[in-house]
């Protein structure tokens, strides 16, 4: 009898621990500014509040980030909540691995952020994600090699700009006009966006999904991207954005485009730095333009428990957490109160604020990112190496992402 | 006692059950995949398209007017295992020999600086040599300029032919100290005397080394070279992390190709086409070791 007794205490206390426990996994990803640490004082916080409840926190490095989320759908064995780049919606979304989110955003939530902040986390009428992230990007120059090389104000359109990173390039002594990317990596196809939308053009109209990546403003802005590459670092189809800033730092380059916190760090290796926005080109009426990045936070379709992962992830994007996460990171406030913190009035923020208003969103009205990236990676890689002409590298991209415009 | 007849099938019933269950389970369901198009976000949803996928291989040309994307990758697989396994073979010799010779002094110093190469973590190790090529801040470049042999830094993994030989130079260096050392326990086992007696018959140094070195060698020198050629066709992590495969597809090899097609054409369908692409991989791999076994063979007996 005793026996008996004993088993059904032992039942009964694992029944009540499997109940108190309801486990949660949020996939992050880690590299650049975004530690362990910094990430998984959420999880900790959290677990606090709400007594019974495991946060498993998952790391991944961004490069492997889109793959870990595609294979773990794949084996049917998605986190609940997971941090995505808001140009990876169309593609997760259509293919069904996404809960929509308009039945959890309040009004009042959804009020707390700039309204064009929603524009890129909307996709066929429904909400996808939760902002966590957003950039702009300005050009950041070095003060001392202009005033060197007798520039006395920074470029307002393409020709100026062209006309000074040409005076500072000096290969000779290592310096040169402007630092570009090539790589394949997804950045060398942000940084060719700026030029892109700069000069009036898109990968795909955002709102018919139309492909005009060969449009003659994106062929000219591609032939300018080529042109500019001759005052550039040699061989800038091995160099990523994110590499930049070690020339950068080196006082080996005389501008590029990055965010505010690879700006601070040159500054702080003892580069005097400036900024200017990014000029409009010679086909485009807006004087200036900027690529508006989102990341946000997104909840599985395959999540059993989506009351308890909105919490978490409700808990994620409050005005407080908001704003540690974007001091600590350096990125632009997506929350209108945010912009408001004594952080964002310093000088160097001004320009990546003021830069949102000629904003372009990234990756509005593209279906599959990560295929039509690859396409344009190429065509800027060929033109790069002289392989083909700006108009057929384009023409050929264009080929690829109408299939997967379908 | 004497054992049924049974108990030997029994012994290997753990082996059978691994084989299938690691190796012919998964090569079942690559072949059965390449008849379909699907991607791994929506798994469950696969439409039949027949052999559309094979001929898709022979079909979807990009930038290359002459061969399709899966040819190009094809033709440069050989041409980057063959330079890579080739260094990997002569070099791996030369180093044998050269810790295997009677004149070279702190011998052990250098077996246990070649292991560095090969106890560093592959990822690491194309990491490091990233930066080593820089055409910037690159330590070759730094050297080269020095010594006069270049007169501008050259940014190796920038242009198509430079990052090809890089890459599999690279490649080579990872793999180097298994050739040596493997090639090296070769070595020590030819009988001194052989040698000996070839020197009283007047034998000079070449005619030493290819008529006892190389034939005594022969079994070990194609074993590792098989190896290294299955290994080599399946590397990944060097050129993923140096080029990722570019410049355009400069250094696009067949497991990079595999990899862009499952895991970014998606709403092509990529798993399809992959694991048809996976299929002749396998199918060159195979052949490829077959031919060599059965000169190792030839070799033995």
């Amino acid at each position: 009898m005793k026996k008996v007794w004993l088993i059904v205490m032992l039942m009964g206390i694992l029944a009540v621990a499997g109940l108190a426990t309801q486990t949660l996994t949020v996939l992050m990803p880690i590299g650049g500014g975004y530690t362990i640490e910094s990430q998984e004082i959420l999880a900790k916080g959290f677990e606090q509040t709400h007594p019974g409840v495991k946060i498993n926190m998952e790391f991944v490095g961004w490069a492997n980030l889109w793959n870990k989320i595609v294979t773990s759908f794949g084996a049917n064995n998605a986190p609940d909540v997971m941090y995505i780049a808001s140009r990876w919606i169309p593609a997760l979304a259509s293919m069904g691995a996404l809960t929509p989110l308009e039945n959890y955003i309040t009004v009042q939530k959804e009020h707390m952020y700039y309204p064009s902040v929603w524009s890129s986390l909307i996709y066929n009428g429904h909400y996808w994600g939760v902002p966590r992230a957003m950039s702009t990007k300005v050009f950041i120059y070095n003060k001392k090699l202009f005033k060197e090389n007798g520039i006395t104000k920074v470029p307002t359109n393409w020709d100026e700009l062209l006309a000074d990173a040409k005076k500072i390039y000096n290969p000779q002594k290592g310096v040169y006009g402007i630092l570009m990317a090539g790589k394949k990596f997804v950045s060398t196809v942000t940084q060719f966006e700026q030029y892109l939308c700069a000069n009036g053009g898109a990968i795909v109209d955002p709102k018919t999904g139309k492909v005009e990546i060969d449009s003659p403003q994106a062929i000219k802005a591609l032939e300018f991207y080529k042109e500019l590459s001759k005052y550039a670092q040699p061989g800038i189809t091995n160099w990523t954005r994110e590499d930049l800033i070690k020339l950068f730092e080196a006082g080996k380059g005389g501008m590029y485009i990055d965010h505010v916190h690879n700006a601070l760090k040159a500054m702080k290796a003892g580069i005097d730095v400036g900024f200017f926005p990014i000029p409009g080109g010679p086909d485009s009426n807006a004087p200036y333009s900027t690529v508006v990045v989102v990341d946000c936070i997104a909840m599985s379709s395959q999540t059993k428990n989506k009351e308890l992962a909105w919490e978490f992830m409700n808990y994620m994007s409050t005005l407080k957490e908001q704003t540690r996460w974007d001091t600590l990171q350096g990125f632009v406030p997506p929350m209108i109160k945010e912009a408001e913190e004594p952080e964002f009035q310093k000088w160097y923020w001004k320009p990546y604020i003021q830069a949102l208003k000629y904003g372009h969103p990234q990756a509005a009205g593209i279906k599959d990112w990560v295929s039509t990236a690859n396409a344009v990676l190429n065509a800027i890689q060929s033109v790069l190496l002289n392989q083909t002409t700006p108009q057929d590298a384009l023409k050929k991209a264009a080929q690829t992402i109408e299939i997967l415009q379908k | 006692m004497k054992a049924k007849r049974s108990t030997p099938y029994i012994f290997l019933l753990p082996l059978l059950i691994a084989f299938g269950l690691f190796l012919i389970y998964p090569l079942g369901k690559v072949v059965g995949d390449s008849f379909y198009k699907f991607s791994f976000l929506n798994p469950s949803h696969k439409i039949w398209v027949g052999g559309a996928n094979y001929s898709w291989l022979f079909t979807f040309k990009l930038y290359n007017p002459f061969f399709s994307y899966f040819i190009g990758a094809l033709l440069r697989t050989i041409l980057w295992v063959g330079g890579s396994v080739g260094l990997k073979i002569f070099l791996g010799l030369g180093g044998a020999l050269l810790l295997n010779s009677e004149f070279l002094k702190g011998k052990k110093v250098y077996r246990t600086l070649l292991i560095i190469p090969w106890s560093i973590p592959w990822a690491m190790s194309a990491m490091i040599w990233y930066w080593t090529l820089n055409g910037q801040f690159g330590l070759i470049n730094s050297i080269f300029l020095h010594l006069h042999i270049i007169n501008e830094p050259i940014a190796f993994l920038g242009y198509p032919t430079s990052a090809f030989i890089s890459t599999f130079i690279v490649d080579a260096w990872i793999g180097l100290p298994f050739m040596v050392i493997m090639l090296l326990s070769g070595l020590q086992t030819i009988p001194k005397h052989l040698y000996e007696a070839a020197t009283i018959d007047g034998a000079g140094d070449f005619t030493k080394f290819a008529k006892i070195t190389l034939p005594m060698i022969k079994p070990v020198l194609l074993t590792v070279s098989l190896l290294s050629l299955v290994w080599t066709f399946n590397s990944f992590a060097p050129i993923w992390i140096l080029t990722r495969g570019g410049p355009v597809t400069a250094t696009t090899t067949l497991p990079i190709a595999i990899y862009n097609t499952s895991f970014r054409y998606l709403t092509f369908g990529g798993v399809g086409k992959a694991s048809a692409m996976t299929i002749f991989q396998v199918l060159l791999v195979t052949s490829v070791s077959l031919i060599y076994i059965k000169t190792l063979k030839g070799a033995e007996s």
